[in-house]
């Protein structure tokens, strides 16, 4: 072997390798560290504080708040678009074109601009002329104050990012449900297995590969959630959405307090970071059925 | 029920009456059946067009408002066909920034991001695929580090990197930090590594060069991954509103979404008809392209969670 | 044209050793199969022949000179791959032109070549189509036109036929032996079946756990195999293997090192009388199975179960059947496998009750 070729796999993977080192695994060390300084980004010198940004951010009333919003937010739009999307894919499984038109159709919200979404459905939701209340007028319902309502707003939230995930995850349970050899469900059929021990006994854990991943992306996905509120309700009305990425966003470059900011993003990372290996922890030890 | 009969066919050795009354009750219970399954089918087609009319709704409401006079926007119950169409508007929405700037700035760093990316993922992703090198496992866990990072993560310590950079509001700051995607990587060299190496073999046989194996024979094998990344790099970035959001201060770099977001600040927070217009200026071409190639981008984007 | 010459070669992946200490010479212009059953090394040996593996040891000579570190495209050597490795992202054409560009052959040259050899092979309508939608056999004829096109001092092909059917596979021999004959070229040619190593090849290598048991040609190797693994490896159904222990109604000398004793399905013979003098075995006939031409009765005997084999002979009814085979026809083995020559044994008197036992 000459050198040039021991050397090409490196330099192969060296503008990949230096891009990520540059803008993902540095920022990372350099975010833990920011953290542990007292910084509003103007002034040439930092104060090291060690953990004291840590323990203001935990004894921040909204912070708690921003947690418990992040956390009410991620449960209910992850398990709403899970759960609705393994309903919509059971349904729609099926291969004709006009099955196909309603999945294009249902998926289409995925590939819009999160901006074009927000701005969309602040309009649909607009407590006065909004197409949504004239809907649950029709239904016989009062109308809602949806995005100004500190009480309706986070599901407000929810229901936008339902909507918008709801057609990504379906796809992604369609191909799943695809995979699954139609010899298995002859196979039942002939052991007169009834449809809805098929569903459970086949069908769910022979999916449960894809529930999982798509649980874990919904997670990651909702956990960082930033562009529906900075567009729809600034973390308003009193601060019940405001949530962990754009509480870090406004830290950073409204009030300028880098290590406060850079705190909370260390905690975002931790929980994500959490989840990733949890994700791969379980992924390890599951029972692969493909 | 002759009709019945002759469908059931009923047991030839029954008696005359008991053969009679035995396809009647089958041909009920046929009819039966056959009414039901009408129901079900009307109740499922009623239940996809409401889907549909859940999905699609919002945005040919969308195009109505973006047509209608401001006032006809403050009707209620509203209006579904706007009286005159007010073309005007999507030159209102057009005119509140410099939108042909944005225009450039967003085809520019799309399609930048993709160039670089190719340029990178390619050789790395055959790397990680096709030879055996020392720390391989090392730089490979880098990428799949990266690939779980996700950019809103660590925005505040690349903005100061980019800061210090002086590449602030330019195109390459925003390109620079998406000039590869560990998750191309990762798709990419799943890929590669399915090409049976009899084919590389065949190929060293034939005196190819290794450059010329790579590019004649294995990019070309992958091509369908390879457009499949595109697609989903390009509408991601196209689409992108945060990191531009993040890495300009003002409006030399910035893109179409930030445009279309600002339109609320120019025009003031009701004026509904002009940001729909704008808002569909954003949209219309992605939807377009979308139901051109329905197929792939879908493929695309579900691609990630089958394998 | 090329001798091939293989001297100590020996090749280990990671601690096992795959061949050992390996001599083999490939004679100029024949065509040399490696057979032996999967696992044995043969296709290992083709691979370093082409230079797609290197050796651990030992040297390789083609056409005298040592090739130990030419790289594979620089051997003057072409393969046919098992699963034909066309590439799928070129036409017929391009996969047949693709090694002549890369040796710098002009474009008018490179066209001349490419319409004759497709005539060869009868690929000339589909020369702009995709390989995916050729039939397996014209699949097999693009690999065999890419590997000739390059006029080659060695042919090799690794298990060409396997993913054929019966009958392509039937025709696909014939045409590769005419092939051999018109080009005169080297052709190495790996399989683990004996009826086509034994068909195709001029000279046979018989290959297991990395050793050559026998190379030989085919006659020889069916007449006279050096070993009990050749005896039983080549023709089918496979030798009757006895062991000396267990025979009866067999004299063999005491002074012998036979340890085995075998004789070839199609040497027995059923229902013969007294006049052909040789070992008689009683048995119980088991299974009949009748290919037209050729009879072959499972049978099963105080030995243990062997085949016959018979040929253009009415199918035997009966269940209880006398087998004789001539004397001139038994083999024997030493208890390590090696052949032994020379060995003269007696039938016993054919017991009078023969049939009771």
């Amino acid at each position: 072997m000459t050198v040039w070729q021991k050397l090409r796999p490196y330099g192969m993977v060296a503008p990949a390798i230096v891009i990520f080192s540059m803008f993902f695994i540095y920022p990372i060390f350099y975010m833990i560290y920011l953290s542990m300084f007292d910084w509003n980004f103007v002034s040439p010198t930092k104060t090291f504080v060690g953990l004291q940004n840590f323990r203001d951010l935990l004894a921040e009333p909204d912070f708690l708040k921003v947690l418990s919003n992040t956390t009410v937010y991620t449960a209910l739009t992850v398990s709403l678009t899970t759960g609705l999307a393994l309903l919509l894919a059971l349904w729609l499984n099926r291969k004709s074109l006009f099955h196909g038109f309603v999945q294009g159709a249902v998926f289409s919200p995925h590939i819009i601009s999160l901006v074009s979404i927000s701005l969309l459905w602040s309009w649909l939701m607009d407590p006065e002329y909004g197409l949504l209340n004239w809907v649950i007028g029709l239904a016989g319902f009062d109308p809602l104050q949806w995005l100004s309502h500190p009480s309706t707003a986070l599901v407000s939230l929810v229901l936008v990012a339902v909507w918008k995930g709801l057609g990504y995850n379906a796809l992604v349970f369609i191909a799943g449900l695809q995979s699954i050899p139609a010899e298995i469900y002859e196979a039942a059929e002939l052991d007169r297995s009834k449809p809805w021990t098929t569903f459970m006994k086949l069908t769910l854990p022979m999916l449960s590969p894809t529930i999982f991943f798509l649980v874990i992306i919904n997670l990651i996905g909702s956990f960082q959630v930033f562009e529906t509120i900075a567009i729809m309700t600034q973390g308003g009305p009193v601060n019940s959405t405001n949530t962990l990425v754009y509480y870090i966003y406004e830290y950073g470059f409204r009030y300028f307090k880098i290590g406060y900011a850079s705190a909370a993003g260390v905690i975002l990372l931790f929980i994500v970071g959490v989840l990733t290996i949890v994700y791969f922890k379980l992924l390890s030890r599951r029972v692969h059925y493909r | 029920m002759k009709a019945a009969n002759d469908t059931i066919g009923g047991p030839a050795v029954a008696a005359p009456e008991g053969r009679e009354q035995r396809a009647g009750l089958l041909g009920r219970r046929l009819v039966w059946r056959r009414a039901w399954k009408a129901a079900l089918q009307v109740v499922n087609a009623a239940g996809l067009l409401t889907l549909v009319t859940i999905f699609a709704m919002p945005f040919v409401w969308m195009l109505s408002t973006s047509l209608k006079t401001l006032p006809e926007t403050m009707i209620f119950p509203p209006q579904w066909i706007p009286g005159n169409f007010v073309w005007q508007n999507y030159a209102d929405a057009w005119n509140t920034g410099p939108f042909l700037n944005y225009f450039v700035n967003s085809v520019v760093i799309a399609v930048g991001i993709l160039v670089l990316q190719m340029l990178t993922i390619i050789p790395a992703s055959y790397a990680f695929a096709r030879y055996t090198f020392k720390g391989s496992g090392f730089l490979f866990g880098i990428v799949m580090v990266t690939l779980m990072i996700p950019a809103q993560l660590i925005f505040l310590p690349v903005y100061l990197e980019l800061s210090t950079l002086k590449l602030l509001n330019t195109h390459l700051g925003l390109i620079l930090p998406f000039a590869s995607s560990a998750f191309g990587i990762f798709l990419l060299r799943q890929a590669f590594m399915q090409i049976p190496e009899e084919l590389l073999e065949a190929a060293r046989l034939d005196q190819a060069a290794e450059w010329k194996i790579i590019l004649q024979i294995m990019v070309p094998m992958v091509k369908p991954v390879l457009v499949t990344f595109a697609l989903f790099s390009f509408i991601a970035h196209w689409n992108d509103y945060f990191w531009p959001l993040v890495m300009t201060t003002n409006e030399t770099a910035r893109t179409l979404p930030l445009g279309i977001a600002k339109i609320r600040e120019v025009e003031g927070v009701a004026t509904w008809n002009v940001l729909m217009a704008g808002n569909l200026i954003l949209v219309a071409p992605i939807l377009v392209v979308f139901f051109l190639s329905q197929r792939q981008i879908i493929k695309a984007f579900v691609y990630n969670g089958v394998k | 044209m090329a001798k091939i010459e293989l001297t100590n070669i020996s090749k280990r992946f990671k601690d096992e050793t795959v061949i050992d200490n390996l001599n083999l010479t490939i004679k100029d212009g024949s065509f040399t199969v490696l057979v032996g059953p999967s696992g044995c090394g043969k296709s290992t040996t083709l691979r370093m022949i082409a230079g797609l593996e290197k050796q651990s040891g030992g040297d390789i000579l083609i056409d005298g000179k040592c090739v130990n570190d030419t790289p594979s495209g620089m051997r003057d050597v072409a393969m046919v791959f098992q699963n034909y490795a066309l590439y799928p992202t070129m036409t017929v054409r391009g996969n047949i032109e693709f090694g002549l560009k890369n040796r710098g052959v002009a474009k008018s040259e490179r066209e001349k070549l490419i319409k004759d050899i497709s005539e060869i092979v009868g690929l000339t309508p589909h020369l702009d189509k995709k390989p995916q939608s050729l039939s397996g056999g014209q699949r097999q004829r693009v690999a065999l036109a890419r590997a000739m096109v390059k006029q080659p001092k060695v042919f090799i092909l690794d298990e060409p036929l396997s993913n054929l059917d019966a009958k392509l596979r039937g025709q696909m021999r014939t045409e590769l032996i005419q092939l051999h004959k018109r080009l005169g070229t080297t052709f190495v040619y790996v399989t683990h079946d004996q009826v086509e190593a034994m068909s195709m090849g001029d000279e046979i290598v018989v290959m297991n756990k990395g050793v050559i048991q026998q190379a030989d040609s085919p006659m020889r190797l069916y007449h006279d195999p050096a070993n009990l693994f050749t005896a039983e490896f080549i023709g089918t159904p496979a030798m009757n293997v006895m062991k000396r222990s267990e025979l009866s109604g067999l004299d063999v000398p005491d002074g012998s090192a036979a340890g085995y004793v075998g004789f070839r399905p199609e040497q027995a013979l059923i229902g013969a009388g007294p006049e052909v003098e040789g070992w008689v075995i009683d048995g119980e006939i088991m299974t009949r199975e009748s290919l037209g031409s050729e009879q072959i009765y499972q049978i099963r005997s105080r030995m243990g179960v062997f085949f016959v084999k018979a040929f253009l002979a009415p199918l035997v009814s009966e269940d209880r059947v006398q087998v004789t085979i001539p004397c001139g026809q038994l083999y024997f083995f030493g208890a390590d496998g090696e052949r032994l020559r020379g060995i003269e044994a007696r039938p016993l008197q054919p017991a009078a009750g023969g049939a009771k036992a």
